[in-house]
């Protein structure tokens, strides 16, 4: 009887997630070129020749981990602060979920105006403060480019990690708090020994999603450089969505979104692992 | 009695709901798409052109889809990939290729036989032929332009130039440049730019960057269209001059490598560049983007420069008709209906775009007349497009990147083209 109870759940579930899934892997095995073959590796085997693939997989790497890492920091920080007895809590809470609530495009969009070299907010500020001397091209400076566009999604992303880290830090007993100060623990030391192991389930879980998220980050970087200048801030998305929807190679394309997948489950196992011990 | 009543109150009130069926029945619904429609000027005159399309064909009734300039690829592959492609859409004409090696666009030629015979003669040969697959016409051309250069006379003034006598060579054009390029409040720092162009990797890149690899003398492909033609002198003269148009000259405002088409034109429209290369869809932009410029008595065009021959960029737009369409009748007659001799004279006169057909570009006096539409017209001999083959989007990305890497300083122009070249000899080959 209970099979009748699951059935429409997994249904969706293979229509939604498997059909898609089981299409975009048979493409990924297809020749590009018709031929004798019906199925082939080749598609796997280009990608380990293709210089901008590799660039791509690293300048992902370095996008990643730049970005995850200075949304734990950050997020963690106001979190920290919005944790105190601040006033007017409530509505810093809302300014500092403004960024998250923005659209990707929307924010590139708005960040390559402000980035502009001539017209840019960014290079006015700095200039009438004297931090700079000339215009800086954020966008199109080689040492810059993939900076700036990290710079921007740190903006972008730190309120998720925020939202998910104040959670925990709210569910951390004040009492524990109180005693170490009574036994003359300092505000690192409490920090070390009682914030942070309380927040290790939450932070395993803003990890996780976070990286998640930022390998598949595509609207920001398509509006603000289109992986441009050069391929210096070029990601696995996309590239991905330039091999299919630009140059039409839908076999090839296939081929990254299946290893960008493997990747992204690699790098989920660890959560997948807590979840289950947890159950 | 009353039952009598009764029956035939029920008889005429089904008799009115079938005959309104029967009529809505009778009404064809079909999905017409364009990215134009996401523009201000271009929208109104697309729906003041529907409504006189409602009017002739009370029949049958258009629904306006709206698509983003640089999404409707996506968009229109993800719709034909699943069947369910707009009735009619518009595209850009190097997309043509792939749309017609995926099936993605319904050969015309029956209905064409129906109008009978010379009913194509009625356009230019060259877009006529972009749009065949096979030796069978698959789509019906659209707006058809050559990119010139735009100035603003007043800079030109300002700089101690004749806005009569625009730059006819690249080295006028370089020396032009170079003495508008200035600083116009006197503190010392440069706030106005010779020429503005397209460094993005973007489709408006191809049609800017064509009146400098043609006029060389070189080209991106070798005629067959089987080999990479970037390796001739001609190519590395007119890819290094490019290049040091921004590194050496500096003559283009910073920040080249993210400019898109819209950023050129706001820098022409707030007076940070005095030059650029754009078509019919120039000045109305300009206009919109700032109207203190008064863009259209300020702005002039002039032939694009040469070097060793007149070639320019031409912009050639498409209308498809989805394979998929379930009233291929009625879709044929919107097609026919937004490329007939009228509507086309009245996508220029509202928009600035001139046509793909002879008997509106070539003898319209709005046209001849007009002071922009007149130098675009008088360069249709000297237009190429760009190669016609499936691969062409990924090259040209693979030009750009290269293109990019020389312009921020990681690669010599010489040895950027050379990889370039490299790349797409492989893409060829595969």
């Amino acid at each position: 009887m209970w099979v009748f109870f699951v059935l429409p759940g997994v249904l969706l579930l293979v229509l939604v997630l498997g059909f898609p899934a089981i299409t975009s892997l048979s493409y990924s095995i297809r020749p590009e070129q018709a031929g004798t073959v019906s199925y082939t590796l080749s598609n796997y085997s280009n990608l380990l020749k293709d210089p901008f693939f590799n660039r791509t997989f690293w300048n992902t790497a370095v996008f990643v981990f730049l970005s995850v890492g200075s949304h734990m920091v950050l997020g963690l920080a106001v979190a920290m602060v919005l944790n105190t007895a601040l006033p007017a809590k409530p509505l810093f809470r809302v300014v500092a979920l403004l960024p998250w609530v923005v659209p990707d495009v929307v924010a590139g969009i708005i960040w390559k105006w402000m980035f502009d070299p001539i017209y840019g907010a960014v290079n006015d500020i700095l200039l009438k403060i004297g931090f700079i001397d000339t215009p800086v091209e954020w966008l199109s400076n080689p040492t810059l480019a993939l900076f700036s566009v990290i710079l921007v999604n740190l903006w972008r992303g730190f309120p998720f990690v925020m939202l998910i880290l104040l959670a925990g830090l709210q569910a951390i007993p004040r009492h524990l708090y109180e005693a170490a100060a009574i036994d003359g623990a300092t505000k690192v030391q409490s920090f070390f020994h009682i914030t942070i192991p309380g927040l290790k389930k939450m932070i395993v879980v803003a990890l996780a999603l976070d990286i998640v998220w930022e390998v598949r980050r595509f609207g920001l970087i398509q509006a603000m450089t289109r992986g441009g200048p050069g391929v210096l801030t070029e990601v696995l998305s996309t590239y991905t969505y330039k091999q299919y929807f630009q140059f039409f190679r839908f076999e090839y394309a296939s081929a990254i979104s299946v290893v960008m997948t493997i990747v992204l489950l690699l790098v989920s196992l660890p959560y997948i692992w807590m979840i289950s011990q947890e159950e | 009695m009353r039952k009598i009543r009764t029956i035939a109150v029920y008889a005429a009130v089904l008799l009115v709901v079938f005959s309104c069926s029967s009529v809505m029945a009778a009404q064809v619904s079909l999905r017409f798409s364009d990215w134009h429609l996401t523009e201000d000027v271009w929208n109104k005159s697309l729906n003041e052109g529907m409504d006189i399309f409602h009017k002739r064909n009370p029949n049958i009734k258009v629904n306006l889809e709206p698509v983003s300039y640089g999404e409707k690829e996506t968009k229109y592959t993800v719709e034909s990939a699943a069947g369910r492609a707009p009735d009619v859409f518009h595209v850009h004409a190097f997309s043509l290729p792939m749309f017609f090696s995926k099936g993605y666009a319904k050969d015309l030629t029956p209905f064409i036989k129906k109008e009978g015979p010379g009913f194509m003669d009625a356009w230019y040969p060259l877009p006529i032929n972009l749009v065949k697959h096979k030796g069978k016409v698959h789509a019906m051309p659209g707006d058809y332009m050559t990119m010139v250069l735009f100035y603003n006379t007043q800079m030109f003034k300002d700089a101690g130039l004749d806005p009569n006598k625009p730059p006819k060579t690249w080295d006028e054009f370089l020396e032009y440049a170079k003495k508008l390029t200035r600083d116009t409040n006197g503190d010392g720092k440069i706030d106005q730019w010779g020429f503005g162009t397209v460094g993005a990797k973007s489709p408006g890149f191809t049609l800017r960057f064509g009146p400098f690899i043609w006029s060389f003398g070189a080209d991106y492909l070798t005629p067959d269209m089987k080999r990479s033609a970037l390796d001739s002198r001609e190519a590395k003269e007119a890819f290094a001059f490019f290049v040091e148009l921004y590194t050496k000259h500096k003559v283009v405002p910073p920040g080249l490598t993210a400019m898109g088409a819209q950023d050129v034109r706001t820098q022409l429209a707030q007076k940070k560049v005095a030059m650029i290369m754009g078509s019919g869809w120039t000045p109305p932009i300009v206009n919109k983007i700032n109207p203190n410029l008064n863009a259209f008595e300020v702005l002039k065009a002039a032939p694009a420069p040469m070097k060793t021959k007149q070639a320019t960029a031409i912009w050639l737009s498409s209308w498809v008709m989805s394979p998929n369409t379930k009233h291929p009748n009625e879709a044929w007659k919107l097609m026919k209906f937004i490329t007939s001799k009228e509507i086309e004279l009245k996508w220029f006169v509202d928009n600035r775009v001139t046509s793909s057909r002879k008997d509106v570009s070539g003898v319209a006096p709005e046209i001849l007349n007009d002071k922009f539409a007149s130098v675009m017209a008088s360069q249709l001999p000297y237009g190429k497009v760009e190669p016609q083959i499936k691969q062409w989007p990924e090259i040209i990305d693979t030009f750009t990147t290269s293109l990019q890497e020389a312009i921020v300083g990681m690669k010599t122009p010489q040895k950027a083209l050379a990889e370039a070249h490299k790349r797409i000899n492989a893409i060829l080959a595969r």
